[in-house]
C-alpha cells in the first residue's frame, strides 16, 4: 500500500514472496473460478442482446442505451443520496456506540453488543413487514402515533414522495450498525494500551486521547466499514422492492433495482450487464477517494 | 489504563458517567430492539394471514401454535436446520482459515503484483450480484453438476473478498517489528502467521467468523437457486415456504424467523470471550 | 349451496378420473429417446422409455404443497416408466429461479406462473409448443377462455389451472346499512355515479375523523396498478392494447380513469393515504369495520372472513384485535362512462418450456401427459375448492362434486356472473409490443399512479407524462388517439 516502505520490506524479507502467493493461493482459485469468471462473461455478455439459446453481438448498444436512459441517471443519483445519508450516520453512530459501550462492565458490553447486534441477525424480509406497520399511514401507525405526541399530524410515510426516501433512510440507520459496531470494538480492543499509559504520562484528556490515538488507531477499520457500507448501499434495492416498490414517482428508485429489473423483468441481460459494468466504475471512482483520504497507513 | 479516565471503584465521578452512558445506549437500544421485539409478539400469535393479523403492541394471547405449526409444516424442518449448520459452518472456517492467510499476505508480506491483486479483487466486489448470478449459476449447475449437493452452497463462499479485506486491515496495524524479530529467531512465514498474527488476530477471526457464519446462514437467494429437493434446502429456503398466495402466515414466518435467529444468539454468546478481551501486543513483544 | 358429498358421485368420479388417465396414457405411445432418467425404480410394467419430468411449483393453494408426494406416487402410478420430479417454491421467490434457469438455458420441464409471463418466455424462446403433442381430447377438457390465456401466436404453451376474478369485496352488514341493494349489484352490476354515491354512504365520521371508510384498495408499491388495470378494463380498455395492437391508454378514456381515482380520495370515500395501503393493512381493515368495501376482492377471501368469524364466537382471543363479525360480498367492479364492465381475471397455469436441446416428441409427449395430469382431473379439483375457484375443466368438475365447499351461493353466482364477462385473452399482441408495455408500466405509469394517489401529481400531468412516454414507445401512429 505504502510505495516507500515496500523497498523496506523487501530488503528485509527477500525471500517471502513465494509465501506471499502460498497464502493467497486458495483465495485466488475460488476467486477465479467464481468471481472473476461470472465477472468476464457478464463483460463479454454487456455487448450481447443475451438470449439462452444463441446470443448476438451488438457492440456498445447497451452502453450507449443506457447513457441515454434518463431513469438510470436518476436512479443513481437517488442512490448517490441514499449513500450519503445512509452510510456517514451508520458510521458515526456506530463509532459512537462502540466507543460508549467501552467502559462498562462485561456483561453489559455482551448485552448491549448482543441488543444491537439483532436486527442484523434477523432476516431482512420479516422485519421489512414489520417495518412496514412502523410506518403505517393511518393514525394508529407507531410512527405517527409517536409524532402525534408532540402534535404533528399524520404523515403518509411510505407513500409520500417527501417522506419515503427519509423513510427508507431511517430504517437503515436503525438496522444497519450491528456489524459495524461489533468490527469497531474489535478494532478498538485491538489497540495497544501501551499508547494509553503514554498518553496518560503526558496527562492527556479524554478527547485528546480519541484524537491523537483512537482516531488514527481506527483509520483502517474505519476505511473499510467506509468501503464496503459504498458498495453495498449502491447495491442495494431489497427494502426499496419490499417497502415502496421504488416509488413514488420513482423517488426511492435505486439503481440496483433497475438492473434487478432488466435482467430478470425483461429479460434485457445485456443491458443489466452493461448497466452494472458503468455502475461498479463509479463505485470504484468513489472507493479511489476514499482509499486517497484515508488510505495511509498509520505508522507507529 | 485505558481511553477512559480511571475512577476508583464505586466513586461518585464513576457511577455519573456510566450511568449517563447506559441511558443513552437504552434509548439506542430500544429503537434498535423494537422492530426484533415485534417480530416475536407476532410468532406468538395464531398462525394466520397477514391481513388478519394483529396490530398491536402487546399480545393479547400466548400461543405457541406458530411455532408447532413451523415444525409440523414439514418433516423437514429439523433437517434444513442441520443443512444450514453444515454449510454456515464450512463456509465460516474456511474463511477465517483463507481470508486470514489472505489478509496477512497482502497486509505484510511483499510480493510482485500485490496491489493489483487486491485492486482486482475490490473491484469485482463492486460488481452487483444480479448480473454474476446467472454465469455462477452456469457454471456450478450446468458444467460443474453440482446442483443440489452441499458442494454447490458451500463452494461459491468458501472464500470472500469481503474477509480477506476485513483481516487485511486489521493485520495491518500489527507492529512490523514484531514479524521482525520473529524472522530474526529463524521462524519462517508459515510459523510467524501460527504463531504470531493468528494470536494478535483472534479478536478479528471471531467477527470474521461470526459474521460470516450470520451471513451464510441468512442467504437465501443462492442455495434456493442451487436446491431442488426439500431435504438439501438450508432454513432460510425452507422458511419461504411460508408465503403463500397473496397473503403470508405471518406468525409462523414470525416464529421462523425466531427460530432461525437462535443459533445465531448462541454462537454470538460462545464467542463473545473473544469478542470482549482486548489483545495485548506488547505482552507479545515483550 | 352446500354442496353434501355423495358417496355414489365420489366413487363415479374416482373411476372417471382414473379412467381419463389410463386414456390419457394410452394416447399416446411413447417409446424411446428418453432423457436423464430418474432415481426411483418404476413399479409394474413400463409401457415405455423411462423418464423424469421436473415441475416447479409454488404453494398454489394452502394444502397444495403437502399433496406433492401423493401427486407424484398417483402420476407414476397411472405412468409407471415416468416420474413426476416436484420442486416447491415460494411464490415470491419462484419467478427469480426459474427466470435464473431460464437465462442459464436449462428450466424446468413444467413451472407454475402466470399466463401473463409467458410472452417473456416466448422471447426467450424457452417454451415449448406444445400444440402437436396435446390430445384434442385434453384441449377439449378446458373452457374456452382461460385455455387461450395459455396461448401466444398460434403456440399453446401449457394447460390453465384456473381462471380467477379480480373483484371487490363488500361487509353484508354495512353494505345493508348504506341501503345499498347488494344482491341486485352482483347481477346487474354499477356504473361509477352509482358506486361514488353508495361509497359516500359508506363513510362514517366521528368528530371530523373517519371511523370507516367507503372503499378501501390496497395500492401500495406495485399493488398499485391492479387498482388501475381492473379500472381501466371496465372504462373500454380491456387490454393495454386495442385490437387493432394501437397503445390504448393514451385514450381520454383513460384520463377520465385518472380523475375518477382522484375524485374518490378527495370525497373522503377512500383514505387520502391510500397510496401506502397494503394487502395486509386493507384486509385488516376490513376485518376491523374501519371499511365498506375493500379490493382486490378474491373467492378466499370469503373464507378467512368465515374463519376470523369462527374465532370471534369462540371468544379465546385469537380473532383479530378489534375485528367485528363480517359476511363477505363478492361485489363487480364499477363500469365507466357508459361502456361495458370487462372482469379482469389471472389466469395461472403449468407452462411447459424446453431447454437448450430441441426436446424429442417422446419427451414433449411426456411432459404434456405430467401438465396435463397436475392440470385436471382430482388434482384440479382439489387446488380449485381450496382456493374457492371455479373449475375450468370437465373432468375437474366431475371430480370436485363429491368435495364439500361452504360457500355463499349468492357469491358462487356473483363470481359466476363475472367471469361471464372475462376479458378476452390477447395471444395475437406480438411479444415486441407486449415486452414494451411492461415496461412503460414499469418505469412511468406505475411510478406516476403512486404519485397520482399519494396526491403529489394531477391526472392531467399523469395522462400528459404517460402519453409522452407511450409515443416515445409506439411512435404517433402506434396509439390511440380520440
Amino acid at each position: 500500500m505504502n510505495p516507500s516502505k515496500k523497498s523496506f520490506i523487501k530488503r528485509k524479507f527477500g525471500g517471502d514472496a513465494g509465501w506471499g502467493y502460498i497464502f493467497i493461493a486458495v483465495a485466488l482459485v475460488v476467486f477465479a473460478l467464481f468471481t472473476a469468471y461470472p465477472v468476464a462473461s457478464a463483460f463479454i455478455i454487456s455487448f450481447q442482446d443475451y438470449k439462452p439459446l444463441g446470443s448476438t453481438f451488438i457492440g456498445l448498444d447497451n452502453y450507449t442505451e443506457t447513457f441515454k436512459d434518463a431513469l438510470f441517471w436518476r436512479s443513481i443519483r437517488t442512490t448517490i443520496v441514499y449513500t450519503i445519508l445512509t452510510v456517514p450516520v451508520a458510521l458515526l453512530l456506530s463509532f459512537a456506540v462502540a466507543i460508549l459501550i467501552l467502559p462498562l462492565k462485561k456483561w453489559m458490553q455482551t448485552t448491549f453488543k448482543a441488543v444491537y447486534y439483532l436486527p442484523a441477525v434477523a432476516s431482512g424480509v420479516a422485519l421489512s413487514v414489520v417495518w412496514l406497520w412502523i410506518f403505517d399511514p393511518m393514525e394508529s401507525g407507531i410512527f405517527n402515533k409517536l409524532i402525534g405526541l408532540f402534535g404533528i399530524g399524520n404523515q403518509n410515510w411510505l407513500g409520500s414522495s417527501s417522506t419515503a426516501m427519509f423513510s427508507l433512510v431511517f430504517m437503515a440507520w436503525l438496522s444497519s450498525h450491528g456489524t459495524s459496531i461489533i468490527i469497531y470494538l474489535a478494532a478498538l480492543l485491538g489497540i495497544d494500551t501501551s499508547y494509553y499509559e503514554a498518553a496518560d504520562l503526558d496527562g492527556a484528556s479524554f478527547l485528546q486521547k480519541l484524537r491523537y490515538i483512537v482516531i488514527p488507531c481506527l483509520k483502517p477499520t474505519t476505511l473499510f466499514l467506509l468501503v464496503t457500507g459504498v458498495i453495498g448501499s449502491f447495491q442495494v434495492f431489497q427494502n426499496a422492492y419490499l417497502m415502496t416498490g421504488g416509488g413514488p414517482d420513482n423517488a426511492t428508485t435505486m439503481v440496483g433495482l433497475l438492473i434487478f429489473n432488466n435482467a430478470f423483468k425483461y429479460f434485457e441481460f445485456g443491458k443489466a450487464a452493461a448497466q452494472s459494468l458503468v455502475l461498479a466504475a463509479f463505485i470504484a471512482i468513489v472507493a479511489l477517494l476514499q482509499f486517497k483520504f484515508f488510505g495511509k497507513e498509520v505508522e507507529y | 489504563m485505558s481511553l477512559y479516565k480511571n475512577y476508583p471503584d464505586r466513586s461518585k465521578g464513576k457511577l455519573f458517567r456510566n450511568g449517563t452512558i447506559v441511558v443513552l445506549l437504552l434509548l439506542f437500544a430500544l429503537a434498535t430492539i423494537f422492530p426484533i421485539y415485534f417480530m416475536i409478539i407476532s410468532s406468538l400469535g395464531d398462525p394466520v394471514e397477514a391481513g388478519a393479523m394483529n396490530y398491536s403492541l402487546f399480545p393479547s394471547k400466548i400461543s405457541f401454535a406458530s411455532y408447532k405449526f413451523f415444525f409440523d409444516y414439514s418433516e423437514y424442518s429439523l433437517r434444513w436446520l442441520f443443512n444450514s449448520l453444515i454449510v454456515a459452518g464450512s463456509v465460516m472456517l474456511s474463511n477465517v482459515v483463507f481470508a486470514s492467510m489472505a489478509g496477512y499476505a497482502f497486509s505484510k508480506i511483499d510480493f510482485k503484483g500485490r496491489s493489483f491483486l487486491f485492486t482486482l479483487l475490490l473491484v469485482a466486489m463492486m460488481i452487483p450480484y444480479q448480473v454474476t448470478q446467472v454465469p455462477l449459476y452456469i457454471l456450478i449447475v450446468n458444467v460443474f453438476d453440482l446442483q443440489n449437493t452441499y458442494s454447490a452452497l458451500i463452494v461459491p463462499g468458501l472464500v470472500t473478498v469481503y474477509n480477506i479485506f476485513l483481516a487485511k486491515q486489521f493485520m495491518s496495524s500489527i507492529p512490523k517489528e514484531i514479524i521482525e524479530s520473529a524472522k530474526m529467531e529463524g521462524c519462517s512465514q508459515f510459523q510467524i502467521y501460527v504463531r504470531i498474527i493468528l494470536p494478535l488476530s483472534k479478536t478479528v477471526l471471531a467477527v470474521m467468523a461470526i459474521l460470516t457464519f450470520m451471513d451464510s446462514w441468512n442467504t437465501f437467494f443462492w442455495p434456493f437457486l442451487v436446491t431442488n429437493t426439500m431435504d438439501m434446502q438450508t432454513i432460510q429456503v425452507g422458511l419461504k415456504n411460508f408465503r403463500f398466495a397473496n397473503t403470508t402466515y405471518f406468525a409462523p414466518m414470525m416464529a421462523g424467523a425466531t427460530i432461525s435467529a437462535l443459533p445465531m444468539f448462541v454462537l454470538f454468546f460462545s464467542l463473545q470471550r473473544y469478542f470482549l478481551e482486548g489483545v495485548t501486543v506488547g505482552a507479545v513483544k515483550g | 349451496m352446500k354442496t353434501k358429498s355423495r358417496v355414489l358421485a365420489s366413487v363415479l368420479a374416482l373411476g372417471l378420473s382414473v379412467t381419463t388417465l389410463a386414456a390419457c396414457s394410452s394416447n399416446n405411445g411413447d417409446n424411446g429417446g428418453a432423457s436423464n432418467a430418474g432415481g426411483n425404480a418404476n413399479a409394474g410394467g413400463a409401457s415405455g422409455a423411462k423418464d423424469t419430468i421436473t415441475a416447479l411449483l409454488p404453494p398454489v393453494s394452502p394444502t397444495y404443497q403437502d399433496n406433492f408426494e401423493q401427486m407424484a406416487k398417483d402420476f407414476n402410478a397411472a405412468n409407471p416408466n415416468l416420474t413426476l420430479k416436484i420442486e416447491p417454491a415460494s411464490w415470491e421467490d419462484m419467478t427469480q429461479k426459474l427466470d435464473t434457469q431460464v437465462n442459464a438455458g436449462s428450466p424446468p420441464d413444467i413451472a407454475f406462473i402466470g399466463s401473463d409471463g409467458i410472452s417473456k418466455y416466448v422471447q426467450q424462446g424457452m417454451l415449448m409448443d406444445i400444440k402437436d403433442a396435446a390430445t384434442s381430447d385434453m384441449i377439449a377438457d378446458y373452457d374456452p377462455a382461460p385455455m387461450e390465456y395459455m396461448k401466444n401466436g398460434d403456440g399453446i404453451y401449457g394447460f390453465p389451472a384456473y381462471m380467477e376474478a379480480h373483484a371487490l369485496g363488500g361487509n353484508k352488514e354495512f353494505l345493508e346499512k348504506a341501503g345499498i341493494d347488494y344482491k341486485s349489484v352482483q347481477k346487474n352490476g354499477w356504473t361509477y355515479d352509482e358506486f361514488r354515491e353508495a361509497i359516500k354512504k359508506g363513510v362514517v365520521k366521528e368528530g371530523d375523523k373517519t371511523s370507516r371508510y367507503g372503499f378501501v384498495f390496497a395500492t401500495a408499491g406495485v399493488a398499485s396498478k391492479d387498482y388501475l388495470n381492473i379500472l381501466v378494463k371496465n372504462a373500454g380498455m380491456p387490454n393495454a392494447f386495442t385490437t387493432d395492437n394501437k397503445y390504448a391508454y393514451t385514450s381520454k378514456n383513460f384520463l377520465e380513469v385518472l380523475k375518477d381515482i382522484r375524485q374518490l380520495i378527495d370525497d373522503g370515500s377512500m383514505p387520502k393515504e391510500l397510496s401506502s395501503v397494503d394487502a395486509g393493512k386493507r384486509w385488516n381493515m376490513f376485518l376491523t369495520g374501519q371499511t365498506m368495501i375493500t379490493g382486490k376482492g378474491l373467492a378466499t377471501f370469503e373464507n378467512s372472513a368465515n374463519k376470523n368469524n369462527e374465532k370471534i364466537d369462540a371468544n379465546d382471543g385469537s380473532a383479530v384485535k378489534g375485528s367485528i363479525k363480517a359476511d363477505y360480498i363478492v361485489l363487480p367492479v364499477p363500469s365507466f362512462l357508459g361502456q361495458p364492465a370487462v372482469t379482469t381475471v389471472a389466469v395461472d397455469g403449468y407452462v411447459t418450456f424446453r431447454g437448450k436441446k430441441e426436446p424429442t416428441a417422446e419427451h414433449k409427449a411426456n411432459v404434456v401427459k405430467a401438465a396435463y395430469f397436475l392440470a385436471s382431473g382430482k388434482v384440479a379439483a382439489t387446488t380449485n375448492n381450496d382456493l374457492f375457484v371455479a373449475h375450468i375443466t370437465k373432468t375437474g368438475r366431475t371430480a370436485a362434486e363429491s368435495m364439500t365447499v361452504n360457500r355463499n351461493p349468492d357469491n358462487v353466482a356473483a363470481v359466476s356472473t363475472l367471469l361471464s364477462h372475462a376479458a378476452p385473452a390477447r395471444p395475437d399482441i406480438p411479444v415486441e409490443l407486449g415486452a414494451k408495455a411492461i415496461k412503460l408500466e414499469d418505469e412511468v405509469m406505475i411510478p406516476k399512479l403512486q404519485a397520482l394517489l399519494a396526491g403529489e401529481l394531477k391526472p392531467e400531468d399523469m395522462y400528459d407524462a404517460l402519453k409522452k412516454a407511450a409515443i416515445d414507445a409506439f411512435g404517433e401512429d402506434g396509439v390511440v388517439k380520440d
